[in-house]
């Protein structure tokens, strides 16, 4: 799956730096895919909370953290979710743990380590603003297999 | 004020009055024809029936069009549905990537498309804005409300301090 860096007008004229963001959509949410900027420093994969309630997610609140991001104290709860990327041609399902943040003052969401990329070979073509995902092989294979 | 007739009534409208008719509305999804009003795109027939009250019905949607570009308001086609296969034709078979990008008008083209929406949540397919709302809410219910499927859905920020702020945890 490719997916071209996504620029956003920048105030004044002109477009901000084309940024690595793939697509990825939430169980019951299927028809709005959550645009997610790519992290490879980021630990978790996370969203706003809003957009659990959006697509019927409880989050029951049994396991929280507490953290900051961009100087901001946050709270954000676990659920494990069905996810699927897709670049409009392919696309990909799996289960993962998804942390729903309150709040999350964020244009997009966070696609970090857990959650998205351990289950990902992603190449990032920076230069020429793309980069191409496709699943890890097992993972693949019992996609397929199902 | 001009005044215009409508299937067989007539309406006093300027272009203040129709833009205060659309107001806290959403644009429908546009299947060909549109007219530009504050930036976005609106069905011609939509915007005529939330000004004068009358059934869709009523008028055609080149009787719409033509009523409202007489208020000024500029009018346009949709790019044909065949117009986002031959995008992706180019990108995939038209080496090196960034070339692609830049011949077909991409990413500015999208970054165009959403400017005057900042601030807003919009959601997108292609280099298309289908909606753009105050909150995900609104969007997910209009996306919903008219069968649409979306690429992506986002908040449109005009500051690059607003995204890297998403800093590594």
């Amino acid at each position: 799956m490719r997916f071209e860096f996504r620029a956003l007008p920048a105030a004044g004229g002109g477009v901000q730096t084309p940024r690595p963001v793939v697509d990825i959509a939430l169980e019951g949410l299927e028809a709005a895919p959550i645009a997610c900027l790519l992290d490879t420093g980021a630990l978790r994969t996370r969203m706003s909370a809003e957009i659990a309630s959006l697509a019927g997610i409880e989050l029951s609140g049994d396991l929280t953290e507490e953290f900051y991001v961009g100087g901001l104290e946050t709270t954000g709860t676990l659920a494990r979710v069905n996810l699927t990327v897709t670049d409009g041609t392919d696309e990909f399902s799996w289960d993962a743990p998804v942390w729903f943040c309150e709040p999350w003052p964020h244009p997009f969401g966070l696609a970090g380590l857990e959650g998205f990329l351990h289950h990902f070979l992603v190449t990032i073509h920076a230069y020429d603003g793309y980069l191409e995902v496709e699943p890890e092989p097992r993972l693949k294979e019992e996609q397929q297999s199902r | 004020m001009p005044t215009v007739t409508v299937s067989g009534h007539q309406y006093s409208l300027d272009s203040e009055h129709v833009e205060a008719a659309l107001r806290g509305k959403l644009p429908e999804p546009i299947h060909e024809h549109f007219v530009v009003i504050n930036g976005r795109r609106w069905p011609p027939k939509q915007v005529l029936a939330l000004v004068t009250g009358l059934d869709r019905a009523d008028f055609t949607t080149h009787q719409a069009r033509r009523v409202l570009t007489r208020l000024g308001f500029s009018a346009g086609r949709a790019a044909s549905s065949g117009r986002r296969p031959a995008v992706t034709h180019i990108a995939a078979t038209t080496p090196p990537p960034s070339v692609a990008s830049e011949a077909i008008g991409r990413p500015a083209s999208l970054a165009e498309a959403l400017r005057p929406f900042i601030g807003l949540w919009v959601a997108v397919r292609g280099d298309d804005v289908l909606v753009a709302a105050p909150s995900p809410k609104e969007v997910v219910a209009w996306l919903a409300q008219h069968r649409q499927r979306a690429q992506s859905m986002f908040r449109v920020v005009d500051s690059e301090r607003a995204i890297t702020g998403a800093a590594p945890q």
